[in-house]
């Protein structure tokens, strides 16, 4: 498999043209705040008066590489940074015809071509960015270290277009690997097949349908035999909010309790989508399930989510984090504690994960939507690690996008007034100063 | 070397336990099986059962973590009763169609409501459909044998079935017998080698799909899963013959002899008999034993193993009288009769002649059928051979 390297993302509804990443790369290459020695553009549309960028992309298969008559430039296979070299150039300039993102180009004080080296694997244009319009992306690590590792799902399975527990399920097992016994209990990920149908299976580790109550109960007695007879195997479920706050938590509260080795993954669509969008007790205020309907009477649900993460935190786990799709290194740096935590304790990751059937958005925006409830302080991103007793928010919480950005975006919430809509944004800002509370002990314990 | 103590039932369970060496046991307590569960975790803390101890949160875990270990391939042990075993009914009723050999006492208790924590079998005849095996025991020593011999019966290639090992909540746990523990190098001998995963596992070794979704409106859903079904009640009358085997083994090995099914009880020269299950046998057989020394032709048809149903046992000790009294110890509601009235009715079915039979319902909710209750209960059986038939049920302590 090819590499895959670090980039620079640009978003362009996020920039408001105020040059501080041209000055920040003229500086950093010449001491200098001139446009002139900027690496990096921003240029303003004349006509819709939006901005678009003009960078090096780092491109796979160069151009400017390939139509260079001197060698002067080339790309590294280590970084991906495509390099120039100075002593080889004969600034003949074609370069700059050759690349379509103005990503190479002249500069008339030094009278040579220049071009982003990523300053090394640091970016100033992107650290400057007070808006974050311009994001140094990482996350190719992920495809670097994992890519390779077999999908433990079969290709084909029914999940519904833009399913998010999906786009989960396979990184997850990907990550984990096949010394694994996976438990789906009845909801989405059991209904794509996951255990199979009719004697087919669609998972290529050992699988079972628990049911909706036990899946903690029954991971906890394989792995405590699997101790028994000295083998190391994961003991993994998929757990949907139905399964894991409500009818299931009897079990999974008992087996956190007890401190059963096993990692539990609660992938919260906030409702039991599978059978038709009804009610659970993660469906937020004010959502529209097809048994909290909206009608002349009822707005949607009465009631607030019960903060599912808190209470497992609460029982001492071993690990406990929350995690979103739209952050899959967050996500994967939590499944490396998870694994690790598996091993003396329970570790629980609850996901938010957005559910274009059920919530009634377009598949395509799904990962915007997953993007806009961490935005919005909708979904907090935090880790808790018992050993050390570490509380801490993994994303920043400060300054969030107002929550209509992320209300509006979905079906369900259509109907809100502004009550309900004003009741969302206050129990956001309570439950962020509940969890701030476990943060400041945190830093208060470490100073 | 063998070892004679005296114990209650529940003691006596938990040592039958201790010598079947299960990897896991897990509990959670209830009247009257409390014991049963105490017994069982001192043992462990005290080493003489080197398993793993899981006290869960509830009777619905208790038999999870059970099916979980079974499928890594544990031997595992557990024991109930009344709510308990209604709150376990969930993962209860998917075992037997796993397949999965796990044993666990249950030490009846009647139902609520009203409010009780008595004795009586309403429990265990509750589930009777739902494919465990159950086996219902007379004595002491009975219970500790029969906790052994059912993980031979269980785990039986060609049963792999879960078994209930019954014993009367109150008068069996907390009635005190002498009782003989076997070596623990004879029962190794007998048990051989444990066998519970062989068919359904979940072991990364060889991964599969453990309870896949099956059925469906297509022809090869539903084929499979009649498939399933059949190979249940295959399994199920495949433990007729091998609950046979392993009580003539056990007797042989052990030199304890039990009847397997049914028990005969000075039946070859009775005009009628009385059936008994459970604990209340013995109160049976002395009155049985009092009415003979007074001239009556009567015998006792004493019922071992109720599920699965001993046909053909009970219908050639039935075949043997011209009438019969079925005491029950629980009611079903949907026949206004015992349960085990209603099975030997059936059985009756399969005989050319008709002859009447009695339904009497006694010791609910922890009351006694004594002696005389019986004396009764004979009698009016015999007068059935007069054509003095009464109508059923005849409710005992009323």
């Amino acid at each position: 498999m090819d590499k895959s390297y670090h980039t620079i993302a640009f978003y362009p509804q996020k920039c408001n043209g105020c040059n501080d990443c041209i000055e920040a790369c003229a500086r950093i290459n010449t001491g200098e705040v001139s446009p002139a020695h900027s690496r990096i553009a921003i240029v303003k549309d004349s006509e819709d008066g939006s901005f678009g960028l003009a960078l090096c992309r780092q491109c796979g298969e160069p151009r400017c590489v390939m139509d260079c008559p001197a060698g002067a430039l080339s790309k590294n296979e280590d970084t991906g940074v495509i390099q120039w070299e100075e002593t080889k150039c004969v600034n003949c300039q074609l370069c700059t015809l050759a690349c379509s993102y103005a990503g190479i180009t002249y500069n008339p004080v030094t009278r040579k071509v220049m071009k982003c080296d990523m300053c090394g694997g640091d970016p100033a244009c992107a650290k400057v960015c007070g808006r974050g319009a311009l994001e140094y992306l990482t996350s190719s690590d992920l495809y670097d270290k994992w890519g390779d590792m077999e999908d433990l799902f079969v290709p084909g399975i029914s999940a519904c277009l833009g399913c998010n527990s999906e786009l989960l399920i396979r990184h997850t097992l990907r990550r984990i690997g096949p010394e694994t016994v996976v438990a789906t209990p009845p909801g989405c990920v059991a209904g794509v097949g996951s255990v199979g149908v009719n004697g087919f299976t669609a998972t290529k580790t050992p699988v079972f349908h628990p049911l909706l109550t036990n899946t903690a109960s029954m991971l906890a007695g394989a792995r405590r035999y699997y101790n028994r007879i000295g083998r190391d195997i994961t003991m993994l479920a998929f757990g949907g909010d139905g399964g894991t706050a409500d009818v299931g938590f009897q079990s999974l509260s008992g087996a956190a309790e007890r401190g059963e080795q096993m990692i539990y993954i609660c992938i919260d669509n906030e409702g039991y989508m599978n059978t038709g969008v009804q009610r659970s007790s993660t469906t937020p205020y004010g959502a529209w399930t097809s048994t909290t309907p909206v009608g002349s009477v009822l707005r949607g649900k009465t009631q607030d989510a019960k903060p599912m993460p808190v209470l497992m935190m609460m029982h001492n786990c071993a690990y406990v984090a929350t995690a979103s799709t739209a952050f899959m290194e967050d996500y994967y740096a939590k499944l490396d504690k998870a694994v690790a935590a598996a091993k003396h304790g329970m570790a629980y990751i609850h996901v938010f994960s957005p559910c274009p059937t059920g919530w009634r958005f377009p598949p395509a925006m799904l990962i915007e939507i997953a993007r806009k409830g961490v935005e919005t302080n909708t979904v907090p991103l935090w880790e808790y690690i018992n050993d050390g007793n570490e509380f801490h928010f993994t994303h920043s919480v400060d300054n969030p996008l107002p929550v209509q950005e992320f209300l509006s975006l979905i079906g369900k919430y259509r109907h809100l007034d502004a009550d309900q809509i004003d009741h969302i944004q206050k129990m956001n800002k309570r439950r962020i100063e509940m969890l701030k509370m476990f943060s400041e002990q945190e830093e208060r314990r470490a100073s | 070397m063998s070892k004679t103590i005296v114990c209650d039932g529940n003691e006596a369970a938990a040592w039958g336990v201790v010598k079947a060496r299960p990897d896991m046991v897990a509990v959670y307590p209830i009247t009257p099986q409390s014991s049963l569960a105490e017994y069982i975790s001192q043992f462990v803390a005290d080493g003489l059962i080197e398993a793993d101890l899981m006290d869960v949160e509830g009777e619905h875990s208790v038999l999870s973590v059970l099916q979980g270990a079974c499928l890594a391939g544990a031997r595992t042990f557990t024991a109930t009763c009344g709510q308990g075993l209604a709150f376990m009914f969930e993962p209860y009723f998917r075992t037997p169609p796993l397949r999965l050999p796990i044993v666990m006492s249950l030490v009846t208790r009647d139902g609520i409501s009203p409010q009780c924590v008595w004795g009586g079998q309403q429990d265990a005849m509750t589930v009777r459909e739902v494919g465990w095996i159950q086996m219902y025991c007379e004595t002491n020593q009975e219970i500790l044998d029969t906790i052994i011999m059912a993980y031979k019966i269980a785990e039986h290639r060609d049963v792999m079935l879960p078994t209930n090992v019954c014993h009367d909540g109150n008068y069996q746990s907390y009635g005190v017998e002498q009782v003989e523990i076997p070596d623990q190098g004879d029962v190794d001998a007998f048990l051989g080698e444990k066998n519970t995963n062989w068919h359904v596992a979940l072991d990364p070794d060889r991964p599969m799909g453990v309870d896949p979704l099956t059925g469906g409106a297509a022809a090869s859903g539903a084929s499979l899963f009649v498939r399933y079904r059949k190979g249940t009640c295959k399994g199920m009358q495949n433990a007729l013959r091998v609950i046979a085997e392993v009580h003539e083994e056990w007797g042989r090995k052990i030199g304890r002899h039990y009847s397997p099914l049914v028990e005969e009880y000075r039946l070859d020269d009775a005009d009628y008999a009385i059936v008994t299950i459970g604990g209340m046998t013995g109160a049976g057989k002395d009155a049985v034993d009092m009415a003979r020394e007074a001239g009556e032709k009567v015998g006792l048809i004493k019922v071992k193993t109720f599920r699965p149903y001993p046909l053909q046992a009970m219908l050639q000790a039935v075949s043997k009288v011209k009438a019969v009294g079925i005491v029950d110890r629980s009611v079903s509601f949907g026949w206004n009769a015992g349960p085990v009235y209603q099975e030997v009715l059936s059985t009756l079915y399969h005989r050319k002649e008709r002859i009447p039979a009695v339904s009497f319902i006694g010791g609910l909710a922890g009351a006694d059928i004594t002696e005389d209750h019986f004396s009764q209960i004979i009698e009016t059986t015999a007068r059935t051979l007069r054509d003095e038939i009464p109508e059923g049920p005849i409710w005992i302590n009323e």
